[in-house]
């Protein structure tokens, strides 16, 4: 700390804080307009913080100048506020003062200052500059250029921070405006954040523009459920509605960002084909609205029939809540053992390994580690948010970033190294990196991408798909990475709650906590079989369409066709829950939802209700407990989510003890508890990896490898947000140059790609990064999604 | 008197390698490599040679900034020259490019740099050619390269061409576009000599500056001290233009009288004319008038005139040319050259134009000088670079020191414009916002 | 685009997508798998980046390379030069429009700037620039801008032609100019900066 003096008063502060915030230990404020310390180095360009520091003639940008020990600052002199005055009254020549119209008014900063700062007069009666307003810059996003004062915050945004450089400031001085390449719109995965960022009307949320005023509209505090990253958000709600989401900044989670699927996906919960109340299927076929008690004592009836022969399954939004009070039904109450949460199987073992709390880094470790290793996962596409934090620490903090995955990734031009295998070969190059990470016989780019590692530091964070599994733990400790603060594991679960899920025991081999069970049940693949079988005879689908989510669809059409009952519990009547479900339970959209989440590193977060229930909707705890009753599962009743929370956290010993207030508004890590010491040790053989024979990219002898991943944009809520509808993926096949011209294919053009007599069709996209031999198809599509293929190689040929 | 930069500017081929050497050329760069790096700096620290470009810092200060060690250090060498009235630079590299280079290597030797680049305005193409091709020249005989002459000293140089900016010649611009972005300048701190191009040190000088450093090694730098005033050392290249008989450029030792210059040099306006004002270092410069042209030019009288020297570039106006057209003129080209970046310098710039324009529709008031002076005020000290104060200084200037002129054009505009004869009204500036 | 739905709690701002296009897909670094680069820049452009310590420092080298080979920075052109630079055509566009010597809409084959700065416009540079301007205002093979001080105030008024600089240039000179730039000849030879001696070595009271 240093003692300055500010407005003649002492103020203590720590170093080298800019003047700006210094200047708030001593509860002064010095207006900024460009200075975001979010975007990176301050730029000092609005000069709207001016200020006089003795000693030094000019006055200085006190967004720009670091606070010294004994430094004399004043902020409310004559000179000072001429100069502040000034450059109000230099903003404000352009700008249209459209106040009256424009969306900003009430918690538009510019008004704020002009109102604190300015001088509350005008001397400018030239014309103004003049632009056509209000333009599209995107579907997302409206831009009054007129109302810009020309900041530079969107375009550092789009440059610094998305590093999606689509943005840009065109044409100089007055005359320069903000704008992209020759038209195109500005469609990024992270574009909405300069709709937060702008200090003016400038940047508008198209679905919210003109729908409410800030004195309609009330915040209310949760978290964002649609992907793993699990950011905190703030819901504007106006008349029990949401009409906004903005970002609820927490450091530890999503550093103050969102992607637009979390800012404007809320709209589905307010369109018409969301499901509002339970149905079951008529004698005719046709899903029809029935009261709660029909629903629930059809669903328990349907249960009941099918005893242990029951399979469910859990994903997206389920709570820990949810999960747990499921699996409790359906091992108590129903005698059964088939429940999984996961898309591929990790066994138990594995996961103790993976979940080792001295294993375990956290997200602002991908910010300050020596180096970040991507392994076999996408960020932007499975957990969004990581992939603004891996740019800003290889940006900012010069983090070494090494990629190995099968698909080119988005981030391979920030990384120092990337790899490629085959699809499907993850867990074989994970095996190999271990070897190489021991100094046993391995390949060239394992070999490589541990070198890298080694000589970027100790602190090593790798972020990787769930499914490379076992092999992650003992590559940590090849690293040394255990015990090692700021370094370990990330592991991205394939849904959004999937640790959580897994944690209350959603799996096939372990129950609460991860404890073992006395006889393994079935996984999802095997949950398929067994009902296309008529081994299972009842499926309990929360918030998953194994048609969409899961892969082989053709065997879970049948396995959906076969069963007796299938009770989904589902915002949207997606493909395979609108054709087979006996019985269908309104899901609560995340904003009506009250439960909690568990983060991939382990932070538990309160998902909160923003506002009622829609239609006749229930809370899911609720529902949840009508049902089990019915089925005869006998438990102290559940009122309240907190009591649903406290008999979790009862059944989950290193969740001992928590509740919501412990968890409050940012969440707390388990792993940062006293109880975290009863995390079961994993078994010490478990971490043993055997180095499979991994397959390089190499073409296969006949036709082309295929991977598929998750894109984003595939989720129900994008389909059914009138803003995003646009995003909605369409299958497209991913292709190297050399392979379309072997096939004699172009860009563009239409394709049938097949195997195991399945076929999709597709688009070509030719990507000169493909590593040739492999395709790539899209999965979670409604139409022609990857998951209808069945083999790892297929054939395309035009349609 | 003592030519050292124009001495035989105008012999044939003196732009190609042989000429100048067979001039004695490079026989400097030679004989600075025989030296420590030290006793070079000393060389140019004794000469007290003042930056050439505008802001007149001493060169060898300048170097002694820049960090020892293993750093990459940079040199740039600024030959944007679009300071209005100032074209010495242009005639410099065109006929004496070698003695730019060779003043460049041995700067480069004595600040320990060994990349450097010369950003050279891209209107100048002919100049930009002849650059390169003797730069070609240069490293085909040894003087640029790896081991230069034998030395441990390596130096790669780079013709870089702009594209049409004057800021560009401000040097932080100039180094955010020879990164290869628009050129903004950055925020100072931290200053080009910690945090450069590449976040490297850099050393950053006018062509003429560079250019006199062979001189000085030749001289020694305490001959060439003796040249000039004490303040104001040695010779400079001064480019005369407006209205005067003979416009060119004209190597003179500082601490002439201005009189010598703009009469006896240039030959004065046109019979007939008096000196109404004159700029003495470019268009940024706050305005003189015909009472100060008995001062001598050198950076102090200039500054203690209220003015500065800048460029060197003196533009002369004659009585019969209109003071508000000289000030509508200046304040048009720097709302042009704004690089939009700041708020008083983009919004200040504009504003003074659209009041000027307006005088001239004969649809202002006095009341108007008053706002323009406040205007003036408010940007002078409160940007992010000085360009916003280079408008704001001559056009404040003009205004303070020919109001009645100005006041008497209001009032006869606004006549004219009762009986429909003034100028039509400036057409709006109507930026379509492109297709987003 | 997807028909948009009407949610059920409020309408559309009517007219609001009038001038929507979003058939463009976001303009991101061009695949050069789908971005075909003339070898020619190709490979003027990579020659470039390869002097430079930073390979970004080729932006202006580059646009200038797209404008010779298409006369003007076209979005095209545009796009290949990211394409080589793995750079987005946005951050191009962004240096493109900041600088006076790029061209991003189509432009006449032949640039003339006539200087229209303080130095120039004192010696009747304001009449010149009108009068080339009318002379050629339906040739579409010439441009005509009036540019700032171009650092020749020496021979003003001056005009540079495709980066030749001439002056002093006399109003009845200008018809014999434009007529040089029409038919690709020198212009104005008698006339041209590079032949010029320097004022300092003429002797005194020889001006013009
Ligand atoms: C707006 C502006 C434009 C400038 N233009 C030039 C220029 O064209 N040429 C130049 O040498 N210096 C120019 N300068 C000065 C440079 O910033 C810098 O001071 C100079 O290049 C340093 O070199 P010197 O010390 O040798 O003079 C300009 C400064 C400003 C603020
Ligand atoms: S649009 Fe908004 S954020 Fe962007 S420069 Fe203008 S005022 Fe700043
Ligand atoms: S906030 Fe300091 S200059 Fe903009």
């Amino acid at each position: 700390m240093i003692t300055f003096s500010i407005d003649g008063r002492e103020v203590q502060s720590p170093e080298n804080l800019m003047l700006v915030d210094a200047a708030k230990y001593g509860d002064v404020e010095i207006p900024v307009f460009c200075y975001e310390p979010k975007l990176g180095n301050p730029v000092g360009a609005c000069r709207m913080c001016l200020v006089e520091i003795e000693g030094i003639p000019k006055l200085q940008t006190g967004c720009s100048t670091p606070v010294k020990d004994g430094m004399v600052v004043h902020t409310q002199n004559t000179r000072v506020h001429e100069a502040q005055e000034a450059v109000v009254e230099f903003l404000l020549i352009n700008h249209p003062l459209d106040c009256p119209v424009c969306d900003k008014g009430g918690e538009c900063p510019l008004q704020d200052i002009s109102f604190g700062w300015g001088g509350g007069r005008s001397r400018f009666i030239e014309p103004k500059r003049h632009f056509q307003k209000p333009l599209e810059l995107s579907p997302l996003i409206a831009i009054d250029r007129e109302r810009c004062i020309l900041c530079y915050r969107c375009v550092r945004y789009s440059q610094e921070v998305a590093e999606d450089y689509q943005l840009v400031l065109q044409e100089r001085g007055a005359a320069s405006y903000v704008a992209t390449f020759d038209g195109h719109p500005y469609v990024a995965p992270f574009s909405g954040n300069i709709i937060e960022l702008c200090p003016v009307g400038a940047l508008t949320s198209r679905p919210y523009r003109f729908r409410a005023r800030p004195w309609d509209i009330e915040g209310s505090g949760s978290v964002c459920t649609m992907c793993p990253g699990q950011c905190n958000v703030t819901f504007t709600v106006r008349d029990d509605r949401v009409l906004r989401v903005l970002q609820r900044d927490n450091a530890e989670v999503d550093d103050g960002w969102l992607c637009d699927r979390g800012r404007f996906a809320y709209q589905a919960i307010h369109v018409d084909e969301r499901v509002t109340s339970p149905m079951v299927r008529g004698q005719d076929g046709q899903l029809v609205p029935v009261s709660w008690d029909r629903a629930l004592s059809e669903a328990a009836a349907g249960l009941t029939a099918a005893g242990s022969a029951v399979g469910a399954l859990a994903g997206s939004g389920t709570t820990n809540e949810e999960g747990f009070l499921v699996q409790r039904i359906v091992r108590e109450a129903l005698g059964s053992r088939d429940l999984d949460s996961q898309r591929a199987p990790v066994s138990r073992d594995a996961l103790l390994a993976i979940s080792d709390p001295a294993l375990q880094a956290t997200v602002p470790d991908l910010e300050f580690a020596h180096a970040v290793l991507v392994l076999d996962t996408e960020p932007v596409d499975d957990m969004a948010i990581l992939d603004l934090r891996i740019r800003k620490g290889v940006r900012r903090n010069h983090v070494k970033l090494a990629i190995a995955s099968a698909r080119p990734s988005s981030l391979d031009a920030n990384a120092a190294a990337s790899v490629r295998f085959a699809p499907g070969a993850g867990p074989a190059f994970a095996a190999e990196l271990v070897s190489a990470a021991k100094g046993e016989p391995s390949s060239d780019d394992a070999r490589s991408i541990v070198a890298l590692l080694r000589e970027a530091g100790e602190d090593v964070v790798i972020l990787a798909s769930e499914r490379v599994g076992v092999a992650l733990a003992a590559l940590a400790d090849a690293l040394g990475l255990r015990d090692r603060a700021g370094a370990g594991l990330l592991v991205v679960p394939s849904s959004a709650n999937g640790r959580g899920l897994r944690e209350v025991g959603f799996l096939p081999d372990a129950g609460p906590g991860l404890s073992p069970v006395a006889e393994p049940g079935r996984h999802a693949g095997q949950i398929a079989e067994a009902a296309a079988t008529g081994d299972i005879t009842a499926l309990w689908l929360l918030g998953i369409d194994p048609l969409r989510d899961l892969p082989y669809r053709l065997r879970w059409e049948q396995a959906l066709s076969r069963a007796a009952t299938v009770i989904a519990h589902t915002n949207f009547l997606t493909e395979g829950i609108r054709d087979h479900a006996t019985v269908v339970f309104p899901a609560e959209a995340y904003a009506e939802k009250d439960g909690t989440l568990t983060h991939p590193d382990g932070r538990l977060q309160r998902v909160r209700p923003a506002i009622g229930h829609s239609g006749a909707g229930r809370y899911g705890w609720q529902v949840l407990t009508d049902l089990g009753t019915r089925v005869g599962l006998h438990v102290p009743r559940v009122l309240t989510s907190g009591i649903a929370l406290a008999q979790l956290a009862q059944a989950v010993p290193f969740y001992a003890g928590i509740t919501q207030d412990e968890i409050g508004g940012r969440g707390i890590r388990w792993q940062e508890r006293p109880a975290a010491s009863a995390f079961p040790a994993p078994a010490p053989a478990s971490v043993n990896v055997s180095p499979a024979p991994r397959v390089g990219p190499s073409a296969p002898a006949s036709g082309l490898r295929l991977g598929t991943f998750r894109s984003i944009w595939a989720s129900p809520e994008v389909e059914h947000s009138p803003a995003l509808a646009f995003l909605r993926p369409r299958q497209k096949i991913e292709m190297a140059p050399s392979d379309a011209d072997r096939l004699g294919l172009g860009d563009g053009q239409r394709v049938l790609v097949s195997n195991n007599g399945t076929q999709v069709s597709a688009t070509v996209a030719l990507r000169q990064a493909i590593p040739a031999g492999s395709v790539f198809l899209q999965d979670g599509l409604a139409e022609d999604s990857a998951n209808v293929l069945t083999g790892s190689i297929v054939e395309v040929r035009r349609a | 008197m003592n030519k050292l930069l124009f001495k035989d500017i105008d012999e044939p081929g003196l732009n190609t390698i042989d000429v100048y050497r067979r001039r004695g050329g490079y026989e400097q760069l030679r004989r600075a490599l025989s030296m420590p790096r030290e006793a070079v700096l000393n060389e140019l620290l004794a000469s007290g040679l003042r930056g050439r470009g505008g802001a007149g810092f001493a060169m060898g200060k300048k170097i002694s900034f820049l960090p020892k060690g293993a750093l990459d250090i940079y040199l740039c060498c600024n030959a944007d020259e679009s300071e209005p009235g100032t074209f010495k630079d242009r005639e410099l590299m065109q006929k004496n490019p070698h003695m730019l280079i060779e003043g460049i290597i041995i700067a480069a030797y004595a600040a320990g740099a060994n990349k450097s680049f010369i950003y050279i305005r891209g209107e100048y193409v002919l100049q930009a050619d002849i650059l390169d091709a003797a730069v070609l020249e240069a490293e085909r005989a040894g003087f640029l390269g790896e081991n230069i002459l034998g030395s441990d000293h390596r130096l790669s140089l780079v013709v870089h061409r702009g594209a049409g900016a004057y800021i560009c010649g401000e040097e932080t611009a100039l180094l955010d576009s020879l990164e290869g972005k628009r050129g903004n300048p950055r925020l100072k701190p931290p200053f080009p000599a910690n945090q450069g191009l590449y976040q490297g040190p850099t050393l950053i000088n006018n062509v003429e500056t560079l250019a006199t450093v062979p001189a000085i090694m030749g001289m020694g730098g305490d001959a060439y001290a003796k040249l000039g005033t004490e303040t104001s050392t040695g010779t400079k290249l001064v480019s005369v233009s407006g209205h005067v008989k003979r416009p060119g450029n004209y190597e003179i030792e500082l601490g002439v009288s201005s009189r010598e210059i703009i009469y006896g040099l240039a030959g004065g306006p046109p019979e007939g004319r008096s000196v109404k004002l004159w700029f003495p270092g470019g268009s940024s410069s706050p305005v003189l008038t015909g009472d100060d042209l008995d001062l001598a030019y050198d950076f102090d009288t200039m500054a203690k005139a209220g003015s500065m020297l800048g460029s060197g570039a003196i533009i002369v106006v004659d009585d019969q040319t209109s003071v508000v057209d000289v000030a509508y003129k200046t304040a048009y080209f720097y709302r042009h050259e704004s690089c939009g970046k700041c708020t008083p310098c983009r919004e200040g710039t504009n504003w003074t134009v659209k009041m000027l324009e307006r005088m001239k529709a004969g649809e202002a008031t006095p009341m108007d000088l008053d706002i323009i002076a406040s205007v003036c005020d408010n940007i002078i000290g409160h940007c992010l670079c000085v360009l916003g104060d280079a408008m704001a200084m001559p056009v404040g200037s003009m205004v303070a020191k020919f109001r009645d002129e100005f006041e008497e054009y209001i009032e006869a505009r606004r006549q004219e414009s009762y009986l429909g004869t003034a100028d039509p009204e400036p057409e709006l500036a109507l930026i379509q916002g492109a297709v987003a | 685009m997807a028909e948009v739905r009407r949610f059920e709690h409020g309408s559309r701002v009517p007219g609001w997508d009038a001038s929507v296009d979003l058939r463009k897909d976001p303009a991101g670094v061009p695949d050069p798998a789908t971005t075909p680069v003339p070898a020619e820049l190709r490979a003027e452009i990579e020659a470039q980046m390869a002097k430079y310590p930073d390979f970004r420092s080729a932006a202006l080298p580059a646009l200038a390379a797209v404008q010779r080979h298409h006369g003007w920075c076209s979005p095209e052109g545009i796009e290949q030069a990211a394409c080589v630079m793995r750079l987005t055509p946005g951050y191009l566009t962004a240096v493109a429009t900041f600088y006076d010597m790029f061209d991003t809409v189509p432009t006449g084959r032949n640039r003339v700037y006539v200087c229209t700065n303080i130095s120039c416009s004192l010696r009747g540079a304001d009449e010149l620039c009108h009068r080339i301007e009318q002379l050629t205002a339906d040739d579409a093979d010439i441009q005509v801008k009036h540019f700032e001080c171009l650092g020749a105030c020496d021979i003003a008024p001056m005009v540079s032609v495709n980066g030749i600089y001439v002056g002093p240039v006399e109003l009845d000179e200008v018809d014999e100019l434009i007529d040089d730039v029409r038919n690709d000849r020198d212009p104005l030879p008698r006339k041209q900066l590079r032949l010029r001696p320097s004022a300092d070595t003429l002797p005194m009271g020889d001006g013009q």
